[in-house]
């Protein structure tokens, strides 16, 4: 089931098309991938799914009904550019966004206590955000984002801003928050990481859907039937008896001393006959097929769509 | 959703009454206030140390040794000639007295070696015209004179009753409706211009460090501009009865405490309609003003419209003020805009002003029905008593364009908060309001 359909949604300001006839389908308990270069119109799609701005045309149907102001409450909205107010104490901040969500007070101090002891931040409770340096401000809003445990939460560049130790924290948080039932959008430039979370993405650019679908299917589509065989043995012997077979090979080391070569199948040759030709010259340890990382996959429809404009 | 607007007022007022500075203001404005009143006083006290020397150089004879010298001014008769006499550079100056001046009207001369002053100028001609006039009169030979003159000597004191109002209300006094009025224009100008500029800065802060970014996926933009807004407000007017209550509380205690026995009794007799001005030790206005000023529900009535105009300025000029705050990216960026703000203002109490000093002309009257100037021209023209439809339409007035005008700003905020990074002009402000 969906959680979340964008059907033909478009928006217009003065003199550009911020979003044209997009539409998109997010399956619920899944992390879906928003992406596409600066100024794509992510930001105006994030702010139509979150009720503030509205389509100019189009529907949102959100939980199996057309989206209202009242489902913000079922929202966890993480901004890129985000702030907090600077002059408030942290603990009250966050009892006040969660309030805003529709939480009672007794509520939100229980749930943000647990919260600030999991993240090990309870003793920040009484202190200024102006005192807390930046990341320790991503943390609380992070928090604030999640406390109130909605359906759908958007992520936007969560981890900018945030040390690898704790980059990786927050990372199996989006992951437990999915385990546990809730549906995340994440939109980020950083293309390694929606290969590791998400399962589905949505490419925009110049306000259009470029791209769209499950990341393994994309990366495989876009794949041109490169191969990397791990190996012991003689890399050159290897070389020369698949010559006949394949080309383009690359020969790089793979871990505890063995080699790996990377190589284009050559048309009508099959991966049997590649691994039979292998098997009698080295020893082979393991066979992968080179998906395409989505880095490039962005690079490419980007770029293409980009030229067919001009 | 009106929980949310709630939610957001609170934290607006709390934030601010929390902040030193606001305990620290409402504790010390009216102190301050009462040092602005008495600082005139004791200017006056401090100057008036210092003494103006003049020589005289009488050509008719009669009038240097009629010159009575004050603390201010003293005259020295010489009779040198007036040459001679301005070489000397130790005195502030000279005056000079042609001959025949008694018999037909001349022109003296001050001769000064600095800055003379208006008072001091009009001080000089009319003692030099009393001293002719008691001369030439003296010169008709009239018996008894002196006596004559004792008796003509008049000294009336004008009591004013306005019959237009019950009897409790009938004794006016236009002196403190005066005060009162200037009073009342100055500080609402100074809360419409303070707080409507707070709405301002701390929007512009909240876009700026991107803290809107989260608050509107909870909230409407307009919710969020509504309970800024309410917010702010409710911190003004409960400065505002701070102060009230304070100048009431100083009002009942203190001022029966220092004010003289004999004092009160008058103001009770005026009270009570049995004083005769005339005859009274103290100045009729001042005992007028007392009445007033003792008149609890006269009080409270004005402190409830006081309350009700500041509300509704307020909530007008903080919606043009909201919508150029959500426009900009920083206050310098602001100052162009504000200018539509500020013009009208400036014109609200210029007026409001002139409205105190002469309440029921008919410019001051249509000034108070305009929204922009009328709740400070209506505070200036209040305390005189006006009619109270005239206060109605007002305040109707009022707060009909308070919604029109937050229905504007509204769609300018919605647009403005996600707009960065370009300063935008007045015809940008109009497009944005035009957006569906």
């Amino acid at each position: 089931m969906n959680l979340l359909e964008v059907s033909n949604v478009s928006k217009n300001y003065t003199g550009h098309k911020a979003l044209d006839n997009v539409s998109l389908s997010v399956p619920e308990g899944t992390i879906y991938g928003l992406l596409g270069p600066n100024g794509a119109g992510k930001t105006t799609l994030i702010r139509i799914i979150n009720h503030i701005t509205a389509p100019d045309s189009g529907e949102v149907v959100f939980n199996g009904h057309p989206l209202t102001a009242a489902d913000v409450t079922n929202i966890g909205y993480l901004p890129e550019e985000r702030g907090l107010y600077k002059k408030m104490k942290v603990g009250e901040q966050a009892v006040f966004f969660a309030r805003l969500k529709g939480l009672s007070k007794a509520e939100a101090t229980r749930s943000l206590r647990e919260w600030f002891e999991r993240f090990d931040i309870l003793s920040w409770w009484n202190r200024k955000v102006e005192e807390l340096s930046k990341g320790m401000a991503q943390k609380v809003q992070f928090i604030v984002t999640v406390l109130h445990r909605p359906k759908l939460l958007i992520f936007d560049e969560p981890f900018s801003g945030f040390d690898p130790i704790n980059a990786n924290l927050l990372k199996e948080e989006i992951i437990r928050l999915k385990n546990e039932g809730s549906t995340v959008i994440f939109s980020t430039h950083n293309m390694a990481s929606v290969e590791e979370l998400c399962e589905n993405i949505t490419l925009i650019n110049r306000g259009q859907n470029i791209l769209t679908g499950n990341v393994n299917k994309i990366r495989r589509d876009y794949s041109d039937g490169r191969y990397d065989i791990v190996f012991n043995g003689n890399s050159n012997e290897l070389m020369n008896a698949l010559l006949p077979l394949a080309g383009n090979f690359e020969v790089t080391q793979a871990s505890r001393e063995r080699e790996s070569l990377r190589l284009l199948i050559n048309p009508g040759t099959s991966l049997r006959d590649i691994i039979e030709v292998a098997n009698n010259t080295v020893e082979i340890s393991a066979i992968n097929e080179v998906m395409a990382s989505m880095n490039d996959i962005f690079i490419s429809t980007v770029g293409t769509a980009d030229t067919e404009i001009k | 959703m009106a929980n949310k607007i709630g939610i957001i007022i609170g934290r607006e007022f709390k934030e601010r009454v929390h902040k030193k500075s606001f305990i620290i203001t409402t504790i010390l404005m009216p102190i301050f206030m009462l040092a602005l009143m008495a600082a005139p006083a004791l200017i006056m006290m401090v100057s008036s140390g210092e003494t103006r020397d003049f020589l005289v150089v009488d050509e008719s004879g009669v009038i240097a040794q009629n010159l009575k010298n004050t603390e201010e001014t003293r005259f020295t008769p010489v009779t040198v000639s007036l040459d001679s006499a301005l070489n000397n550079k130790e005195v502030n100056g000279v005056l000079y007295i042609p001959q025949g001046v008694v018999e037909s009207n001349k022109t003296i001369r001050l001769y000064t070696n600095g800055a003379s002053s208006m008072t001091l100028e009009n001080g000089i001609t009319s003692d030099v015209n009393d001293i002719i006039e008691s001369i030439r009169l003296k010169s008709y030979n009239i018996e008894n004179l002196n006596e004559i003159m004792d008796k003509i000597h008049s000294d009336v004191k004008l009591q004013s009753i306005r019959t237009d109002k019950s009897e409790d209300e009938a004794q006016s006094s236009t002196e403190l409706s005066y005060f009162l009025g200037v009073s009342l224009t100055f500080l609402l100008y100074m809360c419409l211009l303070l707080y409507g500029q707070m709405v301002m800065t701390s929007i512009i802060e909240e876009k700026n460090n991107r803290v809107l970014e989260i608050v509107v996926s909870s909230v409407k933009p307009t919710q969020i501009m509504l309970g800024k807004i309410l917010g702010i407000c409710s911190v003004a007017v409960t400065q505002i009865v701070i102060w009230g209550i304070l100048i009431a509380a100083m009002s009942a205690f203190i001022l029966p405490a220092i004010t003289p026995a004999e004092m009160s009794a008058e103001v009770n007799a005026l009270n009570a309609g049995t004083l005769d001005a005339a005859g009274a030790s103290t100045d009729i206005e001042l005992l007028q003003a007392m009445s007033v000023l003792g008149n609890g529900g006269y009080i409270i009535q004005l402190f409830v419209l006081l309350i009700l105009f500041l509300v509704g300025g307020f909530l007008l000029y903080s919606a043009i003020y909201a919508a150029i705050g959500s426009a900009v990216d920083n206050i310098q960026d602001a100052g162009q805009l504000q200018s539509f703000i500020i013009f009208p203002i400036i014109i609200g109490i210029i007026f409001g002003m002139t409205a105190a000093g002469d309440p029921t002309s008919s410019l001051s009257m249509w000034m108070s029905f305009i929204p922009f100037t009328s709740p400070m021209v209506m505070m200036a023209r209040i305390p005189s008593g006006i009619p109270g439809w005239e206060i109605a339409v007002s305040l109707i007035i009022l707060y009909a364009s308070f919604l029109a005008a937050i229905w504007v700003a509204a769609k300018i905020y919605r647009v403005g908060i996600f707009m960065y990074g370009k300063k935008p002009s007045f015809k940008d402000l109009i497009r944005w309001a035009r957006y569906k």
